[in-house]
């Protein structure tokens, strides 16, 4: 490994002052980043490592909110019973990500700072809608996820900021929340296409909430408002869905690469939503 | 060059050392505790040779930097036996023909331990879901997870 | 006068205790004292001259003892497995990514690639070419200066144009093939140790250790008695480990610095600079009678082997012989073309060349059987070898039986599976194909593979094996054959270091030779340890040879059955008194009988075949394309099953490389221009990727000549998967994939 000036801040605080004073690259899980830096995609000349920081691996709920330490792993996410209720298609999402022993160190704070186009974890966040909290010593900032992810690994994340934590709203039980993902093989497996619905039916069973997130398709993880607009208020149907699959295709901007090509991408996206939201509407029915 | 100070515990064992900061778990293991048992594979997280527990979790020690491994407890296959006696997966691999090249081995096993710590009687599915990162190119796999439920087995003194 | 008491038992492994506790000691765990490592620099071009590398600033650098580049090779400069092409590090010019330049040998790893960022190499790129058939053309960059064409292997039997006039069905279909990477999971590594006296001990994770030495003697100049070659713990091999590069390397930079030097690639190394399997172009034409009888073919195959050479001649000829399949075909005309490219190398990888012609050849039958509406079991039926039949290279068929008997099996198999009802959203196809591979090396190939035994003072037997063990089991199925032969339980027997200057040449572990070639050299020398024994204990006892017998451990007084047996310890102790040892050595040759024609029309048939049949049902999902398999049985004719768990062991793994092959791996030219070179990229099946029920037919057909009457296993059970999956997927949808790996994509365009 190339060498660096390693700094391990054990508080929040330390944390804030380390980066007033230093240019630094943050590392958290080291799943995302030590390959990068392996393959000198990252060349940090200071990595900080806060992996110590004890107090940013939580799952908290408040009344209306709940909230995700920057530290907490794909194992925690999966494994916990809040998240399993009030966000299943991430819970599904952390539970297809890599191996165990990608689950067992990788952060979500790191799936958001690394903002592979291809993380799981995203459309997920995206589909309720959820909200970065970024800390630095001159303050707090919350960026909504869709804003804070601007490209293929860059984000809103200034220099002296941190990711402290992501927060969604709880949305009114019952919803349908789903995720379906495609890799090139069955197990550890980086997604072809991925998609998140979350569907929501008012009493006669018309739509009332449609929320549609695709991930490996675009040069970030995206929400389909179109396709969500064109929900709102019809009652579902396999044609409906379809309808739903045929609008997403248009909102998507995918590429070729070894994993899949960009015809590919564009015909599987639409099948995975269709599907993703007939699952989602069937978990209602339940 | 920055050196960092580390505090260890590997198989029961504490050892408290002085590294660059810029190496893994993993070469620590290897080249200042000479405990070879886990594999360097690939060094990117991909073949899961290197799995040893952190804290009873699974993890790849090629991606764990040292420094954040400070003040964590570590398993390595070097601690599965306890007083001599094998690890009903040690024996349950060995008895069940899951070891053919043995590189993958070290690995497969400490991930199969996290598994069955965690979870007495796992099911195929869970069996494959647990081990879905360690790769063997040699068994094809059905002999790994006979091994498994054999050894889950006898764990549950059945 | 095998008790057979062991021959057949799923005896536990040798070395599976030093494997489950982490004590088995892989080159890269050797001990790190008096070590130093070395860098490989490597050619970042697929095709480049050089004009000029400047060691000077590595040098410098403080903990870098030297940079060796091919102006330090005292030998031969320029090596190779069959053809001298191969420079020990670039001369003048790169042919692909990854192939080495320079070493930089320094106290660590980390100084030692500090050291090889310092190397400045000033590289003129040259156009490179990726495809066989293009590198063949008029006007293509030139790989070599003597030309692209490495061979072109030319067959022809009976009269193939008569033989398309008289065919009521013509098949003309081209198949692709990708280039493979063999994945074992240790990374090549070697560690050569200079001594004093001027000679070196060589570590290697090697399939050949003999020929390991012989050509790092021919690079260093040193007559083979300076040179010790010894295998450590083999990681997994696959045919990719018969390749000296790193060891050779290993070598010079020890003998270099006089000192003790480390080399062990990354991944990214391993994918990149060592051989891989042949990627190829199959053209095949076929023609048939309406009731099916195949009258006659002809294959225009291009395989590229890359930069260099490698095995890529032998691979083209293994190829050539089992392009037909085993169908009796009169009239065949095969033409192999074995082609340098600027891609990655190809040589030996499990198959030899036989994985690519199933791919299509057995794709070709599903074909034919679809248009002449034959059923395509009543097709392979009408066509298989029979006993007494000879191959288009007029090699007698052995255990020709045994195809049809997997054939029939398969058959009740693929009838079974046919009634699975598939998945919801999903469709359900079931493929067959049958296989053939040879066995051994090939005729006028030196074949001979020696072991031997001794018998030491405490009553054990230490078996000097001569080829390595890689992970396939051939320890244990050696002394279980070994102990079996002397009446012996199996923990009596210990196995030696594999030391060239302590055991006899055994050849290569490949080539699906070892269960029969180890097997039956250990009987011949266990049979002459016993005549050894009886002549050294009359001696002792002052008794006529004849008048004493051996016993499970015994020597046993024919003219004095009142007295105990003789335990053996007692005779080999008395022995070791007196300094004598009692060692017997045995070669077994492969067998090019009589019943080997004289004038074969191809160079080195082989001579015995091993045949099989797979069974697979598939899934598909009609509108992603995903192929997901659900059940494989694998029927294979072994002769006689020596130790059963690791021989499914070995089938097991065949299916998941053969899996491997059908659906995602690829050694694939990124838009980028860089070849895949990770794990992520390149992808092997996890457990996740393997079916749920994979189930072993083994077929006992004893070979003569065979151990307890064994043949082969090593390679058989890759060789019909891809053929399989591709025709089950035909059976599901209706989609012939010509092709592979087979992409989703490739399912959604056709349909």
């Amino acid at each position: 490994m190339q060498s660096f000036n390693y700094l391990a801040p054990h508080s929040q605080n330390e944390l804030c002052q380390v980066l007033c004073n230093t240019a630094g690259k943050i590392i958290a899980g080291g799943t995302d980043m030590l390959p990068q830096m392996r393959n000198l995609k990252q060349t940090p000349s200071t990595l900080i490592d806060i992996s110590h920081i004890s107090d940013l691996r939580y799952i908290q709920e408040s009344e209306d909110e709940v909230l995700i330490g920057a530290l907490t792993t794909w194992s925690d996410i999966l494994e916990s019973p809040l998240i399993q209720k009030t966000a299943p298609a991430l819970a599904q999402a952390a539970s297809l990500v890599g191996a165990p022993m990608t689950r067992n160190r990788g952060t979500i704070g790191g799936n958001l700072g690394n903002a592979s186009p291809a993380a799981d974890s995203l459309p997920p966040l995206l589909t309720l809608d959820a909200i970065v909290h970024l800390n630095s010593q001159s303050g707090q900032r919350q960026v909504p996820l869709r804003n804070f992810l601007t490209g293929p690994g860059t984000t809103d994340l200034k220099a002296d900021e941190y990711i402290q934590q992501v927060s969604y709203k709880k949305v009114a039980l019952p919803f349908g929340n789903v995720f379906n993902k495609l890799g090139p093989r069955q197990g550890m497996t980086i997604s072809i296409a991925s998609v998140a619905v979350l569907l929501a039916l008012d009493a006669n069973g018309k739509i009332t909430l449609a929320r549609i997130a695709l991930g490996a398709v675009a040069p970030t993880a995206v929400r389909c408002p179109d396709a969500e607009a064109f929900l709102l208020g019809k009652e579902p149907s396999t044609e409906l869905w379809q309808e739903a699959a045929h609008q997403v295709r248009k909102a998507i901007a995918p590429i070729d690469d070894v994993r899949g090509t960009q015809e590919y991408r564009h015909h599987i996206a639409g099948i995975l939503t269709r599907r993703a939201l007939q699952t989602a509407y069937l978990s209602l029915q339940e | 060059m920055q050196r960092i100070q580390v505090s260890l515990k590997v198989n029961g064992k504490k050892y408290r050392l002085e590294t660059p900061p810029n190496r893994t778990l993993l070469e620590v293991l290897r080249e200042d505790l000479g405990l070879t048992g886990a594999k360097d594979g690939c060094s990117s997280g991909e073949c899961g040779a290197c799995t040893v527990l952190l804290d009873g979790r699974a993890v790849n020690s090629c991606l764990v930097l040292i420094g954040s491994a400070d003040g964590h407890s570590i398993e390595t296959v070097e601690g599965l036996q306890k007083a001599g006696m094998p690890h009903p997966l040690q024996k349950a691999f060995v008895e069940k023909g899951a070891v053919q090249c043995g590189f993958c081995t070290p690995g497969m096993l400490m991930a199969a331990k996290a598994l069955l710590d965690q979870n007495p009687k796992p099911d195929e599915e869970q069996i494959r879901t647990a081990l879905a990162g360690n790769l063997c190119r040699c068994t094809g796999y059905t002999k790994i997870i006979d091994a498994v439920q054999e050894a889950a087995k006898e764990l549950r003194y059945e | 006068m095998s008790e057979n008491t062991l021959i057949g038992k799923p005896e536990i492994r040798v070395d599976a205790w030093s494997k489950v506790t982490g004590q088995a000691e892989y080159i890269a765990d050797f001990p790190l004292e008096d070590v130093h490592f070395g860098y490989v620099l490597r050619s970042p071009h697929p095709h480049a001259s050089i004009r000029r590398i400047d060691i000077a600033k590595a040098l410098q650098i403080e903990g870098v003892l030297d940079v060796i580049t091919i102006e330090d090779v005292p030998g031969e400069k320029i090596v190779g497995d069959i053809i001298p092409d191969r420079p020990v590090l670039a001369q003048e010019k790169v042919r692909l990514v990854g192939e080495p330049v320079a070493i930089v040998v320094a106290t660590s790893k980390y100084v030692a690639e500090q050291g090889g960022k310092a190397v400045k190499v000033d590289y003129q790129p040259l156009i490179p070419v990726f495809d066989p058939v293009q590198a063949l053309e008029e006007g293509a960059p030139l790989v070599h200066a003597s030309g692209n064409l490495v061979s072109h292997i030319e067959v022809q039997d009976g009269d193939p144009k008569a033989g398309f006039q008289e065919a009521d069905l013509i098949l003309e279909e081209t198949f692709y093939v990708p280039h493979i990477y063999p994945g074992y999971l240790e990374p090549e590594a070697a560690q050569a140790q200079w001594n004093p006296d001027g000679s070196l001990i060589v570590w290697v994770s090697s399939q050949k250790p003999f020929h390991d030495r012989h050509l790092i003697c021919q690079v260093l100049g040193l007559p083979e008695e300076k040179v010790i070659v010894r295998v450590a713990t083999v990681g997994g091999a696959f045919g990719g480990k018969e390749d000296s590069s790193l060891a050779i390397l290993a070598a010079l930079a020890a003998w270099k610095t006089k000192t003790t030097v480390r080399l062990v690639n990354t991944r990214e190394e391993s994918l990149l600079a060592h051989p891989k399997r042949h990627s190829g172009q199959l053209h095949y034409k076929a023609g048939f009678k309406k009731d099916g009888t195949l009258v006659t073919m002809q294959v225009t195959s291009y395989l590229d082997t890359g930069a260099y050479a490698s095995y890529g001649p032998a691979v083209g000829q293994l190829h050539s012989e089992v392009v037909t399949g085993p169908y009796k075909v009169p009239n065949v005309r095969v033409d192999t073309y074995v082609v340098y490219t600027n891609s990655p190398i190809a040589g030996a990888m499990r198959g030899f060349g036989a994985p690519q012609a199933n791919f299509a050849a057995e794709s070709l039958m599903d074909i034919a059987a679809g248009k002449l509406g034959i059923h395509p079991v009543d097709l392979r039926r009408k066509n298989i070898w029979r006993p007494g039949d000879r191959s288009y290279t007029r090699v007698r068929i052995n255990q020709a039986e045994s195809l049809q008997l997997s054939l029939e099996i398969a058959e009740k198999e693929y009838r079974r599976l046919k009634e699975i009802p598939a998945s919801p959203g999903k469709v359900s196809g079931v493929g067959l194909s049958l296989s053939v591979q040879t066995m051994g090396l090939g005729f006028r190939v030196p074949d001979d593979s020696a072991h031997a035994l001794e018998w030491l003072p405490d009553g054990r037997v230490r078996l000097y094996l001569g080829a390595p063990e890689l992970g396939q089991g051939l320890m244990t199925v050696a002394a279980q054959i070994t102990a079996d032969a002397l009446g012996l339980s199996l923990d009596k027997i210990e196995i030696a270091l594999l030391d060239t200057s302590q055991v006899p040449d055994g050849g290569v572990s490949c080539a699906s030779r070892m269960t029969y070639s180890v097997g039956n050299a250990t009987i011949m020398a266990s049979r002459q340890l016993i005549q050894g024994l009886i002549e050294e204990a009359a001696k002792l006892l002052d008794v006529e040879p004849a008048a004493l017998y051996y016993e499970k451990g015994h020597v046993v007084r024919k003219d004095r059955p009142d007295l105990a047996p003789i335990p053996v310890s007692e005779i080999t102790s008395r022995l070791a008194e007196n300094g004598q040892i009692l060692k017997r050595q045995a070669v077994f040759s492969f067998p090019y009988g009589p019943e080997t024609p004289d004038h074969l029309p191809i160079g080195m048939p082989h001579v015995l075949f091993c045949f099989g049949a797979h069974v697979i049902r598939v899934e598909v999902d009609p509108e992603l394309g995903t192929i997901e398999p659900k059940e494989i049985v694998a029927i294979h004719d072994v002769g006689k099953i020596i130790n059963r768990s690791t021989l499914e062991g070995q089938v097991e793994g065949a299916i998941s490389m053969g899996l491997g092959y059908a659906l995602m791996e690829e050694m694939k030219l990124k838009p980028d221009g860089k070849w895949v070179d990770n794990l992520t990229e390149y992808l092997l099946p996890t457990i996740m990727d393997m079916p749920p029920i994979i189930k072993t037919v083994f077929l006992e057909v004893p070979e003569e000549s065979g151990p307890h009457g064994a043949k082969g296993i090593g390679e058989m059970g890759l060789t019909p998967v891809a053929s399989a999956v591709a025709n089950a997927v035909y059976d599901a949808i209706g989609v012939r994939v010509k092709a592979i790996p087979i992409r989703p994509e490739a399912i959604i365009k056709s349909k």
